[in-house]
This record gives structure tokens, C-alpha cells and sequence, in this order.
């Protein structure tokens, strides 16, 4: 019995501890805060793992070089495990806690919190690089360093109509024709569709039959054989990196004989990894250098990686991490301009900030970013690598800008 | 298990006494504490974050009610329930951005609160199509019907049709000045936080008050052992139906509330895990009882958020403590699960009850 009691008593006292706890301000410093989400346990931590590590790296260079005009950051991190109730009260301890800025990740929680980012003005730099974020007038603080992507669509197709359609021996006497593999569902996998086919359209290509691939399928011959009626040239991928792997694999061992074309998440060091053989000649975009090549800053990166997770080796590290750093560097930058035109507040930050850049160069192999006040797509510049024996290289940069200056202004904004 | 002792010399004249909610003055008093508690002193002393998290309480307690509903009055186990919220949102959602609702409607806000009732009632009758088993199974065979529902309900028919609708293919999100009750736009934590009380009281004295009807009995009855319900003249069948729907129903308004609450809705926001942990928050708050569903819901979001602070001041020393702590966060949910199961099987409603018994009977406890 004086047990039981007691334990209610401990319990009443925990109780109002941590009632306490949180309704209790905690105290300011003069370091500048930042918002972290991750996803490190959810559904998408095959590649999250890599970027939240990415952030917390970053953020330990950009102190050690100066911090904020010799202010330092202050991160808060959380991994939400890409549960969406979990992000929202997050967001809200971020907001408590004065953070002049958030670097989110997913689509998810990025759509989920786009109307509410608006309305308390908090830039919110994310790793979902949806083009339907670039326009101001619907979603002013959602930001990213990185070709958004249909941007990225658009130069994937661009490139290889340029570069390896001429070397077909059908070239000139038919149209080229393409497919497109992504999972219908997924407000990640479809939102550059429309853009990709738009493109195709202008090209000329002759377009197939849209083929579901869930984010999570191992098996996808169904789907390469209703292609193989069609018989692509080309197929576009725009899923995360499993499902690509699956999908080339199936291709690979069904014989289907198209080129592969990849958005950005499908493209990393692990895909010839998942699907071996079949990644050999595979095309993707990568806005970021793959982690150890050699572009400025990657020595950084690389050194960061070993000095806060030396537990990690170095061969399992991604280009995610490099992802995360453009993303933290750009938003350090944009805090830099907005502190020393004196306004830190989160329309200072936006106006003074980010949309003061015009073609800055972060290095990590990105294109230079620029932001107006009508338009977030930092950069028009698709860099299209290709895997070739057993390497990513650089194989072209198509500037959609510099090739389609009326569209990209009047047309492709926001889509 | 009696709910109230009664001080010496109070006696019970009439039956609508003896089944009185608040029986003496004294209790009158607390609950007009509380509800000042609620109404005026939380909204004025918590930030954004306080009431985000009080929001995040109200709605686990929408998402709990329905669930202590189908287990701990009706003994059916459920593990389904987030289908049941999802269904609600979706309704709810897609009535606010594609009904064509006469003007008039939109001027005086109606469409919103409309949308709810409807939300609760097409999540009722969704309920009650999943709960159809009930009638043919029980226990572990019921549960793997249950999960069906959330399989086919948020994995197949919203990730794969409804969220297509509109031709968005992704999370719809609801402009500004969409979500109105009457005059009022919901466009703060705030109003969240009052719509979000609306909506538990009138949940819980609905729930409270079928309880003590025909209805509760026979659901009662149903849990403590069926058969002698059907040798008593209980219609089993229909009883356990009416039980799926009314659960449904309060899922449906649970859902059609987190809309609000977000300004955007997306598959992502129910999985499993939502209804695995709706059961988790019932069984600390403890089963059959009410009270067991608000304890419960207070009790995982506050000690879940707690933690978190509590982890903050340390993080600094202990960098790797943030980034780690969702792990501990779900070695607590189940930790504590255990915790109770062996400590206090009853839950937090049957510590609550022996607290005010313990002040009741003092200094005589007989």
C-alpha cells in the first residue's frame, strides 16, 4: 500500500514537473536559431539519414568560419520519422523558440506546412525541390539550393535530345519516343510529370504509356513489359533511388533497350550499387557534385564528415550530405546579407536576404543561385551526369533560361 | 465501481438525481473550475507551442474516444481506427474545395460545419462496413479485419483515387479563409484550440450519455460476455454494428478537426502507426472508462513533448540526444505500456478514482 502511494506520489510530482517544463519560456542567448526536421527513422530515412548528418556538419563549419557576422547558430534538430503530427508540433517549438529560419526535408511535411510557413513568415528551406514551390505568390518562404524539378526534367530530356539521340541509328527517320516510370500517387514522383511531358511535346518526341511504379516496388516487370509494346527510347525516372534501382534492374534483364533518364533522389552513389550492371550508362541530374569530387569546398565536407562521424565510413557517405550543405551554406549566406542589412526577421531574411542573390556561387559543384522577388527557381542549369565505368561524370549543362528565355519567364513558372 | 462517494447525509430522492453527473455542490464547483481552467486561463497563458500541443491532446482524445468505444465498452478490438480519421478528413476536405455550396452557405459559414456532421457520418457508415465481421468473429480475427480497413482504406483507396481528385495527385491543401465556423475564419491555434474543446465536450457528454442509455448497457453486456447478452434478449449483432458506427462517427469528426488544425491533408498524416497508437493511449489511460481515453491522451502527448524539453538543455553536452531521441521516444511508448500493464493495470482513470476516494472517505476509510 506504501508503495502504491508513493508511486502516486512520484507520478503527481513528474506530473507537474513537466507541466512546468512546458510552460516555461526558456532563456534567449544571442546566437542565431535554427529549425532542423530530419527524418532518420520514417519512411524515407534511406536518404534522410545522410542529410540530417549533412546539416548538423555544416552547421559546425559555418561557426568555425565566423558564424553570422561573428554570431554563432544555434541548431535544434529533431528526426520526426516523417510523421506529419509530429512535424506540426515541432514547427511550433520552433517557433517558440524564436528560429529565424527552418530547414525542413520532405515533401510531406513541406506541403503540409507551406499555407502555415506563409502566414508566420519563417523561411523554410527544404530538400523537396517541388517546382510548384518556386512561385512567391503562392508559397513566398519555401526556398531550396537546388534545380527544381522540372527544371530538371526538362534538361534530362533536353540533353539527351541533343546528345545521344543523334547517335541512334533511327534518328531522322522517326520521332524519338519516351516513357515515364513514377509512382502516380506520390505529390513527390508526379509533380515534374506535367513539365517532363511538356518538354517532350516541344522536342517532338512521341510520348508513351505512364507506367505506376510505387516508391516501394522490388518487382516492376509488369510494367517494363507493357513498355517493350511501346518500344521507348528513352525512359524518365523520377522516384527515390530503390524503386529506380528496381525498375532499371527489370529493364536490364527484360531487354528493353531504352536510355534511362533519373531526377536527382534516384541518382546517388547507391544506385549502381542496388542494380549493378544496369546502371552502367544510366543519365541523371545531380544539382550537387557527388560526395568526393573534386569542386570547391568537397575537402570541407569531407573533412566535417570524418571529424563529427568518424563512425561512419567514408564509402557509405552520399551526395545527400553535399545536398545538405548547399542547403545550410545558402541559408547561412541569406542570414549573412539579412544581419548586415540589420533585419533578421523572417521577411528580412526573404527580402534582404535571398532575394538580394544573384548569381551566387556556394561551390559544391552547384550552379550559381538566384532569387527575385517574382521567382524562387534558384538556378535554370541542369547538370546531367552520366554513370560510366563505374563513375558519375559530367557530361552536359543544359541552361533552360539561356535556351528558352521567353518560356522560362512567361511559361514554366510554378509547375 | 461506483463513480462518486457521497458525503454523510447526502441521499438520493428521485432516479434523475441518483444518475446526475455532478451530484453535490462540490462537484458543481470543481467543474466550473475546470471549465474556467479551460476557457480562460490556458487560451491567455499559453504560446503557439503550448496550445499546439493542447490541440495535439484534443485530437488524440477525438481519435482515443471512438477507439475506447469499440474496446473497452464493446470488448471488439479494433486496430484500424486512423482509416476512420482519414475517411473523416478526406470527406470533410473534399466537401470544403469541390461541393458547390449555395452562396448564402459560404456567407454565413456554413460549409465547414456541415462538412464535419457529414465527415462523421460517411466515417460511421465506412465504420460499420469494416465492423461487419464483428458479427461472424471476435478477438484475433476481428483485429486482422480491422487492420484490413486501414490497409485498403489510406494504402489503397485514398493514396491511389480520392487523392487524385482535382487532378492534384498529392496533399491537398486548403487555402486561407476556406475553414470558417459562422463569422469566424480558423486561422489561429487559438481557434483551433477552442474548436478543438467544442468538440471534445460535445464528443464526450455524446459518448458519456449513450453510455448510460439502452445502448451502453448492451455494449457492456456484449463485452462482458456475449453470449449471455444473446440468452438475455440482446440483439448482438446490431449492437456491435451500432457501436463501429458511433466510433466511426467521432473518427469522422476527429479527422474532419485535424484539417484545421493543418490547413492541409495528405495520406501521410494516418498510418498504421496512428491507430496502433490510439489502442497504446487507451490501455495507460485505461480501458472502459472515459476518463481512461482524456488521461490517456494528456498523458502520451505531454510526457512524449516533455521528454523532449526535458532532452533539450542536455543536447548541447550530448549532441547526438536529438538526433537519437525519436528512438527513445518510441522505446517510451512502449516502456510505459509495459509500465502500466504491471503496475497499474487499470490505468490512469483508476488512479484518478482511488485519489478521489482516498480525499473522499478521509479519515475514515471504510
Amino acid at each position: 500500500m506504501n508503495a502504491k502511494k508513493g508511486w502516486a506520489n512520484v507520478s503527481i510530482v513528474v506530473a507537474l514537473m513537466v507541466l512546468g517544463l512546458v510552460f516555461s519560456p526558456f532563456a534567449g542567448a544571442a546566437d542565431i536559431k535554427i529549425g532542423a526536421l530530419n527524418d532518420m527513422t520514417g519512411a524515407t530515412s534511406d536518404v534522410g539519414k545522410d542529410y540530417a548528418l549533412g546539416i548538423a556538419e555544416a552547421i559546425h563549419y559555418i561557426n568555425d568560419t565566423g558564424g553570422i557576422n561573428g554570431r554563432k547558430i544555434k541548431l535544434y534538430q529533431f528526426d520526426y520519422g516523417y510523421r506529419i503530427p509530429e512535424a506540426l508540433t515541432k514547427y511550433n517549438l520552433f517557433k517558440r523558440l524564436k528560429c529565424a529560419a527552418i530547414l525542413g526535408w520532405g515533401t510531406g511535411d513541406t506541403e503540409a506546412l507551406a499555407p502555415t510557413v506563409a502566414k508566420d513568415k519563417i523561411p523554410y528551406v527544404s530538400a523537396s525541390y517541388s517546382g510548384h514551390l518556386c512561385k512567391p505568390e503562392k508559397t513566398p518562404y519555401n526556398l531550396f539550393f537546388s534545380t527544381d524539378y522540372s527544371t530538371q526534367s526538362r534538361g534530362l530530356i533536353t540533353s539527351w535530345f541533343d546528345k545521344k539521340w543523334p547517335t541512334k541509328p533511327d534518328y531522322g527517320k522517326r520521332k524519338p519516343r519516351i516513357a515515364m516510370c513514377y509512382m502516380f500517387a506520390s505529390p513527390f514522383s508526379s509533380s515534374s510529370i506535367k513539365a517532363a511531358k511538356d518538354q517532350a511535346e516541344m522536342l517532338g518526341f512521341e510520348i508513351g504509356p505512364d507506367q505506376d511504379v510505387s516508391l516501394f516496388a522490388i518487382d516492376t516487370k509488369s510494367q517494363i513489359l507493357s513498355l517493350k509494346e511501346f518500344k521507348p527510347d528513352v525512359v524518365l525516372h523520377t522516384n527515390t533511388v530503390m524503386s529506380v534501382a528496381a525498375t532499371l534492374r527489370d529493364a536490364y534483364a527484360l531487354g528493353l533497350g531504352a536510355d534511362n533518364l533519373i531526377k536527382c533522389w534516384g541518382f546517388d552513389e547507391n544506385l549502381p550499387r542496388l542494380a549493378g550492371k544496369a546502371a552502367e550508362g544510366a543519365i541523371g541530374c545531380a544539382p550537387w557534385a557527388f560526395y568526393g569530387l573534386d569542386v570547391p569546398l568537397m575537402d570541407k565536407v569531407m573533412e566535417y564528415a570524418k571529424k563529427y562521424n568518424p563512425g561512419i565510413p567514408q564509402e557509405k557517405r552520399t551526395i545527400h550530405t553535399v545536398q545538405a550543405w548547399a542547403n545550410a551554406l545558402g541559408l547561412a549566406e541569406a542570414l549573412k546579407r539579412a544581419d548586415k542589412a540589420g533585419d533578421l526577421s523572417g521577411e528580412g531574411i526573404l527580402k534582404k536576404g535571398f532575394e538580394t542573390m544573384r548569381g551566387y556561387e556556394i561551390g559544391l559543384g552547384i550552379a550559381p543561385a538566384t532569387y527575385t522577388p517574382t521567382d524562387h527557381r534558384s538556378q535554370s542549369e541542369a547538370k546531367i551526369y552520366e554513370y560510366k565505368n563505374g563513375e558519375f561524370v559530367l557530361i552536359d549543362a543544359v541552361d533552360l533560361k539561356a535556351r528558352w528565355p521567353e518560356k522560362w519567364k512567361n511559361e514554366w513558372l510554378g509547375w | 465501481m461506483s463513480t462518486t462517494w457521497l458525503p454523510c447525509g447526502v441521499y438520493h430522492e428521485t432516479y434523475a438525481q441518483d444518475h446526475a453527473w455532478w451530484q453535490t455542490r462540490f462537484i458543481r464547483g470543481k467543474m466550473v473550475l475546470l471549465a474556467f481552467i479551460l476557457f480562460a486561463v490556458i487560451p491567455f497563458l499559453a504560446d503557439s507551442y503550448g496550445l499546439s500541443v493542447c490541440n495535439q491532446i484534443g485530437y488524440t482524445i477525438l481519435g482515443a474516444l471512438g477507439v475506447q468505444l469499440l474496446i473497452g465498452f464493446c470488448g471488439q478490438i479494433t486496430l484500424g481506427h486512423a482509416a476512420f480519421l482519414a475517411v473523416g478528413a478526406y470527406t470533410s476536405t473534399l466537401l470544403i474545395l469541390e461541393f458547390p455550396w449555395p452562396q448564402w452557405m459560404m456567407q454565413w459559414g456554413l460549409a465547414y460545419p456541415v462538412s464535419i456532421f457529414i465527415a462523421a457520418l460517411v466515417a460511421g457508415i465506412w465504420s460499420v462496413l469494416f465492423g461487419l465481421p464483428s458479427a461472424r468473429v471476435k478477438g484475433f480475427y476481428l483485429i486482422l479485419t480491422t487492420m484490413a480497413a486501414q490497409f485498403i482504406t489510406v494504402d489503397f483507396i485514398i493514396t491511389q483515387y480520392v487523392s487524385q481528385i482535382g487532378g492534384r495527385g498529392q496533399a491537398f491543401s486548403l487555402p486561407p479563409g476556406t475553414i470558417k465556423v459562422g463569422p469566424w475564419v480558423i486561422d489561429s491555434d487559438l481557434k483551433v484550440y477552442f474548436m478543438m474543446l467544442a468538440l471534445v465536450i460535445v464528443c464526450v457528454i455524446a459518448v458519456v450519455n449513450l453510455l448510460r442509455s439502452k445502448a451502453g448497457r448492451a455494449w457492456v453486456a456484449i463485452r462482458d460476455n456475449d453470449i449471455s447478452a444473446a440468452v438475455m434478449g440482446i440483439n448482438v449483432v446490431k449492437y456491435k454494428l451500432l457501436a463501429f458506427f458511433v466510433a466511426g462517427a467521432i473518427g469522422g469528426i476527429a479527422g474532419a478537426f485535424w484539417i484545421s488544425n493543418l490547413a492541409a491533408v495528405s495520406p501521410e498524416h494516418f498510418p498504421w502507426f496512428w491507430s496502433l497508437w490510439l489502442v497504446g493511449v487507451i490501455l495507460i489511460g485505461g480501458v472502459g472508462s472515459v476518463h481512461g481515453a482524456i488521461f490517456g491522451s494528456i498523458f502520451m502527448v505531454v510526457i512524449m513533448e516533455g521528454l523532449q524539453l526535458a532532452v533539450m538543455p542536455l543536447a548541447d553536452t550530448f549532441p547526438k540526444l536529438l538526433m537519437d531521441f525519436l528512438f527513445i521516444k518510441e522505446a517510451a511508448f512502449g516502456l510505459s505500456i509495459c509500465v502500466f500493464m504491471i503496475f497499474e493495470p487499470n490505468g490512469l482513470a483508476y488512479r484518478w478514482w482511488q485519489g478521489k476516494n482516498y480525499f473522499n472517505l478521509w479519515p475514515f476509510s471504510y
